[in-house]
């Protein structure tokens, strides 16, 4: 009954959104300029990426991408609003501008590019769908597990990946599909499934919640390619362009070693792609519809891209996940953005 | 225990017809309310008694209890020679033997006249279908509506319905019949066709403990008339003596407020 | 309205088209043509700049996902499904399991309701206090979390596969579900069905008859034997008869799991059990209320005549309670099968997961998606309706 009211809740906010049209016309930065805050879609609770403490403070990647967003508009990394959105709900509510960007562990992929009107800014984090199984089951490779129960999140690609990664090695598998992580935890937990899968990175996340971690493992293989990254509606570019130069200005910051302690310093520096990251060359802001310290301001409230990893992911924090293809192309990674000039 | 010497001792007929109902020092509460108190009366085979009261006298409570639709908790209660325990074998004995009519009808809504009338034959005694149908045919010619048989109680008047009712208890050709205020609950255009009934009921002999203010049905049929107030019996003796010359001062108030009315 | 006819002045020149703008009946005309013609504006508005929008955030509308390849499994699937099947067919895999756990949920529902209802009102001090302190219980907590506990009570005490129950006749119980030896039919099986379905026909007829029978003669007749032996023996004569013409897929440890025969989902057990003791203590309090509903004068009536107390419970007092307890039994029959969409939570496969979960987020078609649940669910709802409606009338007129 309740799930009945929040699913016609779901068709009507997505109905009355669409209906009235007000998401697509108004354009996303002078709405969220006049209501002062980003509305930013997140994960309810993903250790890393985006996770509430008790006291309602969000950490992780995600979130620091949300916060770096509101800092390029507002000069203030805290004028986010949260959203806390299920797999299933997440679409729904960006379609309907219910939130103006996710920043949610969400893959990118062709449908949702072409049929969804969904517009990915850039990959935060190339993430890829891993197996967890019980150290118990003396499983050394996901080709062992023909005929496994397997435990997945409802309404995201690893669903599919699963279908496809099980159908290809002609081996079977049996689903049981759960809606929130908490249940899909304690179910894995009780033994009802052999194997539990998601994004490698959120196997880890899952895995430090568990009693004893250390009676589960990651097995080796990556299933999937899951490109993780910032989405918005399509239709308003000038939005879409500041969510992606915002990511770009992340790495850019990075590759120039300008760090949340020296970006103040780096206002008097000679190098001249410092000088125009920094704004003091050039009019990019602007056409951003933004100031020029934009860039500036992003570094200032949240950090370069290397910052954040290293804060909520990286080898000094619970999850331990070590950059590999999530460094900069110039050190062995994907990680990459074009110039700005 | 007066009152007690006095029942037995004006009981004449008991001797030549042997007892129907045979109440021994009968007390009921209700909680802290005392219902009945120190009840004490034998009815002969045959005999007709009325009794009468102000509201909330026990009356009801009474007769209710020759039937167990009330528990008693002190003194014995002796119907056709089986004592009312809680034995459950002798309550459905004793119900079979006694009949009941209500007030309010209680009539089966759900079932029509025929069912109504079939239902306990079939169920508790047994009896063919074809067989009871017929016994209710009897019945309810006798009460003089056969021609309803097929209705719902619902379609029928209130006279019609209490008349239903005496032929339902009559079906199971019960040896003592009750009847609890029958017309209290009728427009006055409809209590002579039911008194009617039972005036003829009487006339074939059968035992009757009635409940009633029809002052006019006690004189011409009771054997007896019984008052109660207050959870006792105050006086009690053969019409004439009761209505020309009452002994208690009660039953003198009683009987001019119901009389003069 | 009454009022425009009295204050026309009287001997005014009558323009007869303007006196029927005067007229009750004109007025409700043109009110209701003005309601349909607002509710068509507003509707038309709503439609079309709906599909304006999806146009222009270029998100696909229509049906054609219906027929293209879903690419996910599904653990409970009444009919073939594979991950090759469409969106459509996933469509009907949900829309059965929500009507598989929908109808066996109506069925013990009504019987726990039923039981524990008239347990209610028993004369027996434990058994009525009982029944008090469970429709009480089941009442008051939410049903969310009594699927929870439910489904993580089924988990917590099952064994793993490997330390599986073993039951007799080769069924298997663990944590993965109640695993059944499915029959596999050979040469010969179909005597069997017809004999199974004479037999059922045959013990249709039988209790009819013994009604009749009941009713003519007085005569009671067992009835419950001879049913059973129509209804299981003569199936067994007839498939002694064709040497047992049936070979048994028994469940077998292999791998992970039991693979082989009929599995009865442990979602699927905690949903029933989940969805039968919530509805059944609200039936509970219907059936008291219906039985509490008939006035002490029938139930004395009916002792009086000397019915036992379980004739009087079956001919008077629950034919006549029927008639209270049905629209309310209706409503919660229509609940039992909304509710089973919380499901969901506990990984049961039904529409909303299926269908409004996982096609939903694959082709993010939400606006289709939705209003087809919700058809589905009306149209479920609407039926039952219906069905209750002519079953109370049929009540009804019993009494008229």
């Amino acid at each position: 009954m309740k799930k009945l009211l929040g699913l016609g809740l779901a068709g009507a906010v997505a109905f009355a959104g669409l209906a009235t049209g007000a998401s697509a016309q108004q354009k996303t930065l002078d709405t969220v300029k006049a209501r002062g805050t980003v509305n930013c879609g997140v994960a309810p609770g993903t250790p890393g990426f985006s996770n509430p403490d008790d006291k309602g403070n969000w950490t992780g990647l995600d979130v620091d991408f949300c916060r770096a967003v509101a800092a390029a508009i507002f000069d203030d990394p805290t004028k986010v609003s949260f959203k806390p959105l299920t797999a299933k709900e997440r679409f729904t509510a960006l379609q309907s501008g219910e939130v103006d960007m996710l920043s949610r562990v969400t893959t990118w992929t062709l449908s949702r590019d072409s049929a969804m009107g969904l517009a990915f800014a850039g990959v935060m984090y190339y993430d890829g769908q891993g197996l967890m199984v019980p150290t118990k089951l003396g499983v050394k490779s996901a080709k062992e597990l023909n005929g496994a129960s397997v435990c997945v999140a409802t309404g995201t690609t690893t669903e599919l990946n699963l279908a496809d990664y099980f159908r290809s090695n002609n081996m079977t598998y049996k689903p049981v599909v759960f809606e929130k992580a908490e249940e899909l935890n304690a179910a894995y937990e009780a033994g009802r499934c052999d194997v539990y899968t998601t994004d490698a990175s959120g196997l880890y996340a899952q895995r430090l919640r568990f009693k004893d971690p250390s009676a589960h493992i990651v097995l080796p293989e990556i299933i999937s390619k899951e490109p993780l990254g910032p989405v918005v509606r399509q239709g308003d570019f000038q939005w879409f362009t500041l969510v992606k130069w915002t990511y770009f200005a992340l790495l850019n910051g990075e590759e120039l070693g300008i760090t949340q302690a020296n970006v103040a310093d780096m206002a008097k520096s000679t190098n001249p792609e410092v000088k125009r990251f920094v704004g003091a060359e050039g009019e990019f802001g602007k056409g951003l519809g933004l100031t020029q310290d934009w860039a500036v301001r992003i570094i200032k409230g949240v950090g370069n891209y290397a910052e954040i990893y290293e804060r909520n992911v990286g080898p000094n924090t619970p999850l331990k996940i070590a950059r590999g293809i999530n460094n900069l192309w110039n050190k062995g990674g994907l990680q990459y953005a074009p110039p700005i000039r | 225990m007066e009152t007690a010497l006095r029942a037995t001792g004006t009981e004449p007929r008991s001797s030549r017809h042997g007892t129907a109902v045979e109440l021994v020092d009968v007390h009921k509460w209700y909680g802290e309310f005392h219902v009945l108190k120190n009840i004490n009366l034998s009815v002969a085979e045959g005999e007709k008694i009325v009794i009468c009261g102000p509201s909330g006298s026990g009356k009801s409570t009474l007769i209710r209890c020759i039937n167990r639709l009330e528990e008693h908790q002190k003194g014995r209660i002796v119907v056709q020679g089986t004592e009312l325990t809680s034995d459950l074998r002798n309550i459905d004995k004793i119900r079979a033997d006694v009949g009941m009519v209500f007030q309010s009808f209680n009539l089966f809504p759900h079932l029509t006249v025929l069912d109504n009338l079939c239902l306990a034959p079939t169920w508790v005694k047994k009896m063919p279908r074809a067989e009871a149908e017929k016994t209710a045919m009897h019945y309810l010619t006798r009460v003089r509506i056969p021609e309803q048989a097929l209705k719902y109680p619902g379609q029928l008047s209130g006279g019609q319905q209490q008349r239903v009712a005496i032929a339902r208890s009559l079906c199971m050709t019960p040896r003592i019949m009750l009847f609890d205020e029958p017309t209290s609950a009728l427009d006055p255009e409809m209590i002579k066709e039911v008194l009617d009934v039972m005036i003829e009921l009487a006339q074939s002999g059968m035992t009757m403990l009635c409940v009633t203010h029809e002052m006019g049905f006690a004189r011409s049929v009771a054997d007896r008339i019984i008052f109660m107030d207050r959870g006792e019996i105050v006086e009690q003796g053969p019409p004439s003596t009761f209505f020309n010359n009452p002994r208690e001062e009660r039953t003198r108030t009683f009987l001019s407020q119901i009389l003069n009315h | 309205m009454a009022l425009a006819d009295e204050t026309r002045v009287p001997g005014a020149p009558r323009n007869s088209a303007l006196d029927w703008l005067y007229r009750r009946e004109g007025r409700q005309i043109i009110g209701q043509v003005l309601i349909v013609i607002i509710l068509g504006a507003f509707l038309w508005m709503v439609v079309s700049n709906t599909i304006y929008n999806l146009q222009k955030q270029n998100i696909a509308s229509g049906f054609g996902f219906w027929d293209n390849t879903a690419g996910f499994d599904i653990s409970q699937t009444l009919i073939p499904y594979s991950a090759t099947s469409s969106y459509g067919h996933a469509f009907w895999v949900g829309l059965l399991n929500t009507l598989l756990v929908s109808v066996i949920g109506i069925v013990f529902a009504t019987i726990v309701g039923f039981s524990v209802g008239i347990a209610r009102l028993s004369n027996n001090w434990l058994v009525a206090r009982l029944a008090t302190v469970y429709v009480e219980v089941a009442r008051n907590v939410p049903l969310l979390l009594q699927l929870f506990v439910w489904y993580f009570a089924v988990l917590k005490n099952l064994p793993g596969p490997r330390d599986s129950i073993q039951l007799p006749g080769g069924s298997v119980l663990n944590v993965r579900g109640l695993s059944l030896p499915a029959p596999v039919p050979q040469s010969g099986a179909g005597m069997v069905l017809v004999a199974a379905i004479v037999g059922m026909v045959a013990m249709i007829a039988l209790n009819v008859w013994a009604t009749r029978r009941q009713r003519e003669t007085g005569q009671p007749f067992g009835r419950l034997l001879p049913s059973l032996a129509l209804l299981l023996g003569l199936p067994i004569l007839a498939a002694a008869l064709m040497g047992f013409p049936f070979t048994f897929d028994y469940p077998v440890l292999r791998g992970f799991n039991f693979q082989g025969g009929i599995v009865v989902l442990p979602e699927f057990i905690a949903l029933l059990l989940g969805l039968v003791f919530y509805t059944g203590a609200f039936i509970a309090e219907i059936v008291r209320s219906g039985i509490q509903g008939v006035s002490r004068g029938q139930k004395e009536a009916a002792r009086a005549l000397g019915l036992t107390s379980g004739q009087m419970l079956k001919l008077v007092v629950i034919p006549q309670a029927m008639r209270i307890i049905i629209p309310p039994l209706t409503s919660n029959y229509l609940n039992l099968t909304k509710n089973s969409s919380l499901g969901v939570a506990i990984a049961y496969p039904d529409l909303v997961s299926v269908f409004s979960g996982t096609v939903l987020n694959q082709t993010g078609q939400a606006i289709e998606v939705i209003s087809v649940t919700m058809l589905v669910y009306l149209t479920l709802s609407l039926s039952t309706s219906a069905f209750m409606n002519w079953f109370n009338s049929r009540m009804k007129l019993v009494e008229r």
